[in-house]
């Protein structure tokens, strides 16, 4: 031991007191540095949006003033119709997606063995990869009165005539929707029912809770918060993303996103904020909403 | 898998799985084969042709665009990932994790045009002050600082693809224990060390896997990259705004079928790759000796 | 035998030393106001239940929480402000410490490593540290191939190998089965005396302390209760707290009869009990405890005329005997409620009273202590 021990292995050796104190003083804010970076570049440019939407319209641009025309533009115009109607078909995408979507992320958490569980859910990332416009344009030969599906059902004999409705309507925009959406509520209703443990399930059948029962009074309960958190995520795109209405609907498709970015096009940077504020109004209550009614914070739990 | 389930009823369950993946693939599956044909999209006859990618490839702009999108999409990787990977370790640590988790992730819930839009005129204004500041102290050194231009795209790009990183590491992270920095540190190693000896290595595949998702994510963004981008185009930019103006040539067929041939194949050997690894990692561990605790 | 005394340190110094030492998470406090000094080459026990505050002052001594007040010397040289690495402390965790992506020779010469040795210098003491807790086969396994005891075995080795003075054990037998940490305790006792440093071990298994330990400290409430010898730990505890968590005390709550002379009378349950004051403060008709082991406790039946007032017997009545295999536990209750179990080596033949007979628990004036708080 002795000639081991000759001599002790750091610890022990004196520090130097004032070795570098400005670099312990550094490290914290290295931390911080990207949460300061998304306040500068994000929060506040999201928050400014209310700002910007009281100035007023220049030819080009705008300039420092308060007035509420574009809200006045925004809401005794068709632009709010046109809002309104987009809410309605972005909420019945939420259901359909739900629908869909939900119970193969209680198949999975369920029925396959946890290992494997990752795995399968990375499958619904590989459409998720490619380009979400690529995907929506190219529902456009899908679904197009020549396309893909049309031909199809034709060659089976389903159908006489294509059906023409699939594309450049309402039904367009809700299709594009489910497809471009549904993998985010496999994902968050996978997360959320990382809060549904897996011998609830053993118990309900003990028990004898059918699966209607058991989906309606356990796994809705406790899967609440992800779920919530997956339909305002989709309900939110679907009334921001424009290129879903510009490229998949017909006449009256237009969401928020579409009548900010035509504002934009058309250089009334006013109009465009006052939209974008509307839209993050509609966000942060619905996230509000939810807050209170489930604790979102609940979601974050498999995270820390 | 429960031992009295039905067998048949499991299956139907993955059948059911799988079409909904593949549904969700036929667009992309199908513009692939409509590619590859001759007559183009429509056409009663397919003649299988590498010709419209041939045509990619010697169209300069897209060349030009694509050497653009190369370089974007590295220098979002090369400062988004690392600013990931310091507010995962940052929350981690935090008492108070409500504001970081929620600061990171709302990006996700910002619809791209809403986001692009307040961010095209928060820039604008911006080098309108820079412009004003410059103009009182008496130089021109700030006008170009937030011109729409590669910076403003770079600055964009990061805040949407942050919150994919950043949850991708955390996933990562929480498997790993922290009393193994601890006992690095009671090693003699500092807080540096012990990150890059002990803790990396174990949460190297969420960074890589980070990385590949920002490559992706920068590659295939329309909106924001369009909206703030200066003077340059990239590849999904010159495609987007073909098809919007021209339709679907058959040339941009082949691009959207590039796009995804490339997005598919990174993703695809990621996910083989964690497969195989988790596999031969579970036969090495079921050959050796069980150990009391895991 | 120098043992990583640096130049800086006093080697007349106590290896620890803490003053007034506090710990608070918000509102919460995790340690109150500890003081406590271990002596160079000690084994010493931090002996508690959980969330008492032991770990936390463990950790504190390794660096790993910064003191919300108070001081803490590693051989005469404050530390309070140094992170782990700089003191001169290692540590052994309960689990998942190991490096899992290092062998377990990787593991064990990381701190070397760390240090800047050469490899062959790294590699003749692995080996020779590994040699020290019996794990020379191995070597090239990862974590997750080795047992649980092998893996403590090689967090062992990878504290001592690094020569430093003091090294911390928190619950480094926690996670292994009954057996096995039995073995373990005496290896690390074994361990200790060989390497000759101070070992601080927490613990809150009072079989394990008893075994490696030269002295118990018992912390309990963020408070350090008492520290002593093992030995006086458990036939003397001064506190009331240290005869309730260590070994198994019948305690008895009573108020103070007469309060003179060096032998006092307490009165329990109606019985008059005569108990050592042991210089303690005390007053007429003050609440006190006292404490009695259950295996210096007698049962006999008690034959008809009752209250024999020795004041060292009291009248129970009779509930259930529970067979332990060594010994065996005979539970009794006071008129008052209390609980009462003497404990006698099993085999002996004699039927036990039938439950809800009377019977009388005696004891030898020594067995009986007097705790006042």
């Amino acid at each position: 031991m002795a000639d081991l021990s000759s001599h002790a292995v750091s610890g022990g050796h004196p520090v130097d007191a004032d070795k570098a104190p400005w670099r312990a003083k550094l490290v914290p804010w290295v931390f911080r540095a990207p949460l300061i970076f998304m306040v500068m570049f994000f929060a506040i440019p999201m928050a400014m949006t209310v700002v910007f939407s009281v100035f007023e319209r220049t030819m080009f641009w705008m300039e420092p003033g308060f007035t509420l025309f574009s809200y006045e533009n925004f809401f005794f115009s068709a632009r709010l119709t046109n809002f309104l109607s987009s809410m309605k078909y972005s909420l019945i995408s939420v259901v359909i997606c739900f629908v869909l979507g939900f119970p193969i992320a209680v198949f999975v958490r369920k029925s396959i063995p946890q290992v494997a569980q990752h795995r399968v859910v990375l499958l619904f990332i590989l459409p998720f990869m490619v380009s979400e416009i690529i995907r929506v344009f190219a529902l456009r030969p899908v679904l197009q009165r020549n396309g893909l599906v049309n031909s199809t059902l034709m060659e089976l004999g389903l159908i006489d005539e294509p059906i023409t409705a699939l594309l450049y309507s309402h039904t367009g925009v809700v299709i594009g929707e489910v497809l471009s959406f549904l993998p985010f509520i496999v994902f968050s209703g996978f997360l959320a029912m990382e809060a549904v443990p897996k011998y609830i399930f053993e118990v309900c059948d003990d028990l004898g809770v059918g699966p209607w029962r058991r989906f309606k009074d356990v796994i809705l309960p406790l899967a609440a918060p992800g779920i919530f958190a997956g339909s305002v995520f989709i309900f939110v795109n679907g009334l921001g993303v424009a290129l879903l209405p510009n490229i998949l609907g017909g006449a009256g498709a237009v969401n928020a996103g579409l009548i900010a970015t035509q504002a934009i096009t058309a250089l009334d940077f006013p109009l465009a904020m006052a939209v974008s504020a509307i839209m993050m109004a509609t966000l942060l209550s619905l996230l509000w909403i939810g807050h209170k009614l489930f604790d979102l914070t609940k979601i974050l739990t498999p995270l820390s | 898998m429960n031992d009295y389930d039905n067998i048949w009823l499991h299956r139907l369950k993955w059948a059911y799985l799988l079409l909904v993946v593949l549904t969700l693939m036929t667009p992309v599956i199908y513009v692939m084969y409509v590619s590859f044909n001759a007559n183009g999209f429509g056409a009663n006859e397919y003649v299988f042709t590498l010709e419209w990618y041939g045509l990619i490839f010697s169209d300069e702009l897209l060349i030009g665009a694509l050497g653009w999108t190369v370089i974007l999409a590295l220098v979002v990787t090369v400062v988004a990932v690392p600013m990931a990977l310091l507010s995962a370790k940052y929350y981690k640590a935090a008492d108070n994790k409500l504001f970081p988790i929620f600061l990171l992730l709302s990006p996700l819930f910002v619809p791209p045009d809403i986001l692009g839009s307040a961010l095209l005129v928060f820039f604008k204004n911006l080098n309108l002050v820079f412009i004003w500041l410059g103009d009182q102290i008496g130089t021109s050194l700030f006008d170009s600082w937030f011109r729409l231009s590669f910076l403003t795209a770079t600055i964009g790009l990061i805040i949407y693809t942050i919150p994919y990183s950043f949850v991708v590491i955390l996933i990562t992270m929480g498997r790993y224990r922290t009393e193994q920095t601890e006992a690095a540190r009671a090693c003699g190693a500092n807080g540096w060390r012990a990150f890059w000896d002990i803790e990396f290595p174990q949460i190297r595949a969420g960074v890589f896997s980070a990385c590949a998702f920002t490559v992706i994510l920068v590659f295939n963004e329309y909106t924001r990259t369009s909206l703030l981008k200066g003077g340059f185009d990239t590849f999904t930019t010159v495609l987007i705004s073909q098809m919007l103006n021209t339709g679907m040539s058959p040339q941009s067929y082949a691009m959207s079928a590039m796009v995804s041939f490339v997005a598919i194949a990174v993703i695809g050997s990621i996910i083989l790759f964690t497969m195989l690894r988790a596999e031969s990692l579970g036969r090495i561990a079921r050959a050796k000796a069980e150990p009391v605790m895991s | 035998m120098t043992y990583g005394t640096t130049d800086m340190t006093d080697n007349k110094a106590p290896a620890v030393e803490v003053r007034n030492l506090a710990k608070h998470y918000g509102d919460f406090v995790a340690l109150k106001n500890v003081n406590v000094s271990i002596a160079a080459g000690e084994y010493f026990v931090l002996l508690g239940p959980s969330g008492g505050g032991k770990t936390t002052l463990l950790r504190t001594l390794g660096g790993f929480h910064k003191p919300t007040r108070g001081e803490i010397l590693l051989h005469g040289r404050n530390v309070g402000h140094l992170p782990p690495d700089k003191r001169p402390t290692t540590m052994v965790f309960q689990a998942y410490a190991l490096f899992p992506h290092m062998t377990v020779t990787q593991n064990v010469g990381y701190g070397l490593k760390v240090a800047g040795l050469s490899k062959a210098r790294i590699a003749e003491k692995v080996d020779y540290a590994l040699e020290q807790v019996g794990l020379t086969q191995f070597t090239h396994r990862k974590p997750h191939e080795l047992s649980g005891g092998q893996q403590q075995r090689v967090q062992l080795a990878r504290a001592i190998v690094l020569d430093r003075d003091i090294l911390l054990l928190d619950e480094p037998l926690a996670a292994l089965d009954a057996q096995l940490r039995k073995d373990m305790c005496l290896e690390l006792k074994h361990l200790q005396e060989k390497v000759g440093i101070t070992f601080i071990h927490v613990t809150h298994n009072q079989e394990e302390a008893m075994t490696v330990a030269d002295r118990i400290a018992l912390i309990a409430n963020g408070d350090l209760v008492e520290y002593g010898r093992a030995r006086d730990i458990y036939r003397a505890p001064q506190k009331s707290f240290t005869a309730s968590f260590v070994g198994e005390n019948n305690m008895l709550k009573g108020k103070v009869a007469q309060s003179n002379g060096a032998s006092i009378v307490v009165d329990v349950a109606g019985a008059m009990l005569q108990v050592d004051k042991r210089d303690l403060d005390v007053s007429d008709g003050q609440e006190v405890t006292l404490s009695i082991r259950s295996e210096c406790v007698s049962l006999d039946r008690a034959n008809g005329s009752a209250a024999a007032s020795d004041g060292l017997s009291m009248i129970g009545t009779y509930d259930e005997s529970v067979y332990l295999g060594l010994t065996t536990s005979h539970l009794a209750h006071l008129p008052d409620g209390t609980e009462m179990v003497s404990r006698v080596i099993a085999g002996s033949d004699d039927t036990p009273p039938e439950a809800g007979a009377p019977v009388r628990l005696s004891w030898k004036p020594s067995d009986i202590r007097l705790h006042v708080e």
